[in-house]
């Protein structure tokens, strides 16, 4: 399969995605995006075994691709490049496990309290590090007893609904294995905040995205994942109905790494790219004036808002933030790191752990120390890592906005 | 909608970001990538050592200095102090008398403002400087810079190197790799601990710009009281640190105050007004996904000039504005445009968008060709602003004129 053009020729070598990377901040085992990015794209031949590993390091934040002024797409030159060690076999057993999280989702769910019990445990994940290599202090989340899928089954729908005079939009909403396994009740408060904005809101058929085998390099696997996505959301797509979703990694996914990272071109690709958006993105961009409409009550409390990686590299800046402003009482530190550490998949293994935690450890500091009441972040996985080492709860803006909404 | 969008963020656009959020304006800035403070040294050149006051008013009628005039250049650097004082890391200096500065290569750099640390090494006031590198950072030769300084006749002591201790060991530094330990206070005391012997004798120590990114003030403070001599800091090759600070500083500020910053997405090309051809209504914006529709009420274009990205020049000797496509004042055929010798003056300098005394774009018979569109910063005709020595000091009076003419 033929991989995207990333513009390594573009690179001037200015450093700016060096100084803006946070591992390369956190590690000298990282050589810096730009130095196994562009630089050394060039000693990378099509047919020979790549000659460096340093860029095992890269978490897949995509700090850099976003803050390069020249179009070089630093980040995703990293993960075709992983990609490559993936096929020269180099991927531990243990990285195929984390990065299917529909199927720990499927398991987990049905064995939900034997399974959130036995992870609680610390011989368990004593265990958990020796035999599989997840680290024994990464955070895990524990798993829902009902799917969200079956808990808004009168949504789900396989095909685009016919148009519904009652409402203006239709959206579909893609909620993502950390919905559908871990949090249910965010897809409902979401649901219902679009339905308060006067959407129409339907559930289509939809799997994993994808994103966590991709940034493990195991491109094959995650390009089955997409095919379904889009075989499934480009109906809609292609009926005008826009796909919204809460999970900041998938919605990047659909919008721009099946295209520019896994290579799948084509109609489908393009509506379904064209044709997602993050929920806050929606709602700022789409529905500002329903937006202005929405009577938002005070919710007194000290927050942070932190803007997840995956979040960033959609350049559309903090959305979210926008109507969180919005909110009265509620007072809202912003923070300047640029990923919490955990990147996905990055910060539950063993030996990437202790990097992770060095990456997020000025935004752990900063919320340990700011007497806060919570944190927001769009992102499941920012969520679980800041609540789980900081011990202040993390909550998605939509969270906070249905609390302003007393929807909960 | 937003009441203005500025596109780019380099100074003129954070600037006039920070400047218009903290006066209560709903502003949002889009850039690709970031701006090219991280290259930058951080001072604000207002006109090569010269008076600035004679230099605006000999200008000729169609540089940026004329337009703009002395009213918006003095009124610009009050607010820019101000706003760099409360952002922690105050500047020094004013238009009244020039900063003369020593650099990397023991030449003269002179400046109108600079960052307390780097103008402390102002040759009128102080002693005479001992160049110190730091082992293992080959940003950085004292050697070179003293042998220079000397040829130049300015007193100076036996060049030092100083030993670091915790610098990266598996690759080379980067300036931010030294910035980054120098914020953390123990580490701190063990290089000052280390240096401290070195000191006897030392009237003024000059070291390269890496004395703390986040925590600068207090690094720079603690590190002098540590050592017992008077230090300054001396600009480096890219990343800047003196820059980084200072765009880290301008982010903040506006963040904190209420600006939407859309980091990533690329500036296309206007959404045309629907009720008069006369005015623009936003930009479009090329995100992860696809394009979107940023409304403001208001734009300011502050993409910088050929070397920025905001002119480009094409094989075909047209040299065009990259956002609207707007049209560019240029001359001659393409082997005109630069000089024999890299730093000589360069015609291709003076390219730029030709624009009204409030700084809107303006068309072939001088009149505006949007009502609501202003330019300012690197992107107008008329000036030389590396051979001038004006850079910083077109970016903010430019910058400052052009929210006035926007009402912000």
């Amino acid at each position: 399969m033929n991989l995207p053009a990333l513009g390594a020729d573009l690179c001037v070598k200015c450093n700016i995605c060096t100084a803006a990377c946070p591992v390369a901040a956190a590690t000298d085992l990282f050589l810096g995006p730009k130095a196994v990015g562009p630089q050394a794209a060039r000693f990378r031949h099509p047919r020979l075994p790549l000659p460096d590993s340093s860029l095992t390091w890269c978490s897949g934040c995509g700090t850099c691709s976003r803050v390069c002024p020249h179009g070089v797409a630093v980040a995703e030159i990293n993960i075709q490049a992983k990609a490559r060690l993936a096929e020269e076999g180099r991927v531990p057993l243990r990285d195929h496990l984390i990065s299917r999280p529909d199927l720990l989702g499927r398991l987990g769910t049905r064995l939900a309290p034997a399974a959130n019990l036995a992870l609680r445990l610390r011989p368990a994940r004593w265990m958990i590090e020796k035999v599989m290599g997840i680290h024994r202090r990464a955070p895990l989340p524990a798993f829902a007893r009902r799917t969200f899928r079956r808990r808004a089954r009168a949504r789900c729908v396989d095909q685009p609904p016919p148009p519904d005079e009652a409402h203006a939009r239709t959206v579909a909403y893609f909620h993502g294995c950390g919905t559908n396994y871990y949090e249910p009740a965010l897809g409902e408060l979401a649901a219902r905040i679009l339905e308060m904005l006067g959407c129409r809101v339907v559930v289509p058929r939809q799997g994993c995205c994808g994103l966590p085998l991709q940034s493990n390099g195991l491109f094959e696997a995650a390009r089955g994942y997409a095919r379904y996505n889009l075989k499934w959301l480009s109906p809609f797509a292609h009926a005008g109905i826009p796909i919204v979703g809460t999970s900041t990694s998938c919605t990047l996914s659909l919008k721009h790494d099946y295209r520019a990272i896994l290579g799948l071109d084509g109609e489908a690709a393009e509506d379904v790219a064209e044709g997602t958006y993050d929920i806050f993105e929606y709602m700022t961009l789409l529905l500002p004036e329903a937006l202005d409409r929405l009577e938002l009550l005070p919710v007194r409390a000290r927050a942070l808002y932190h803007a997840p990686c995956q979040l960033r590299a959609h350049g559309i800046g903090t959305p979210a933030l926008e109507v969180l402003r919005r909110i009265p009482g509620l007072r809202l530190a912003v923070s300047e790191s640029e990923c919490c550490g955990v990147a996905g998949t990055y910060g539950l293994k063993r030996e990437k752990y202790g990097v992770a935690h060095a990456v997020g450890a000025g935004l752990l500091e900063q919320v340990r120390s700011a007497d806060l009441d919570f944190v927001i972040t769009d992102s499941e996985t920012c969520r679980w890592w800041i609540s789980g080492h900081a011990g202040v709860p993390a909550h998605h803006p939509v969270e906070i906005v249905a609390r302003s909404l007393e929807i909960i | 909608m937003r009441d203005l969008l500025i596109v780019g963020a380099g100074l003129t656009g954070l600037f006039s970001a920070a400047l218009a959020a903290r006066r209560g304006v709903r502003v949002a800035l889009i850039a690709e990538g970031r701006g090219s403070l991280e290259l930058s040294h951080g001072c604000i050149d207002v006109s090569g050592g010269l008076s600035p006051h004679l230099v605006v008013q000999q200008s000729r009628a169609d540089h940026p200095y004329s337009l703009a005039g002395l009213e918006n250049l003095e009124a610009a650097i009050r607010e820019f102090r101000s706003l760099m004082q409360s952002a922690g890391l105050p500047y020094s200096g004013d238009l009244g008398r020039a900063l003369r500065l020593p650099t990397a290569l023991g030449t003269e750099h002179a400046t109108s403002l600079a960052p307390a640390p780097l103008a402390a090494g102002d040759h009128a006031s102080g002693g005479p400087l001992t160049y110190a590198d730091l082992i293992g950072f080959r940003d950085f030769h004292a050697g070179l810079a003293a042998a220079e300084m000397a040829r130049l006749g300015a007193p100076v002591g036996e060049p030092l190197h100083l030993p670091l201790l915790d610098a990266p060991a598996h690759r080379d530094s980067y300036a931010t790799d030294l910035a980054r330990l120098f914020d953390d206070a123990r580490r701190r005391e063990e290089i000052a601990r280390a240096w401290k012997p070195q000191m006897r004798g030392v009237r003024r120590l000059a070291l390269p710009a890496v004395i703390g990114l986040d925590r600068s003030a207090e690094a720079f403070a603690d590190l002098e009281k540590r050592l017992g001599v008077p230090i300054c800091e001396i600009p480096t090759l890219p990343p800047s640190v003196p820059g980084l600070r200072l765009e880290g500083a301008l982010r903040r500020i506006a963040v904190e105050a209420g600006a939407w910053l859309l980091d990533g997405a690329r500036a296309v090309g206007r959404v045309d007004g629907r009720s008069d051809g006369r005015r623009v209504s936003g930009v479009v914006a090329h995100t992860a996904g696809g394009p979107r529709q940023l409304d403001a009420a208001a734009v300011i274009l502050a993409t910088g000039g050929v070397l920025h990205g905001g002119l480009v020049a094409r094989q075909n000797g047209l040299v065009q504005e990259s956002v609207f496509d707007l049209p560019v004042t240029f001359r001659g055929e393409r082997e005109d445009w630069t000089s024999p010798s890299a730093l000589s003056p360069q015609s291709y300098a003076r390219f730029g968008l030709t624009v009204s005394a409030d700084m809107r774009p303006i068309g072939a018979h001088g009149e505006p060709l949007f009502e609501n569109l202003f330019a300012a910063g690197g992107i107008l005709a008329g000036a030389d602003r590396a051979a001038e020595g004006s850079r910083q000091g077109i970016d903010l009076a430019t910058a400052h004129r052009a929210l006035e003419a926007a009402g912000a």
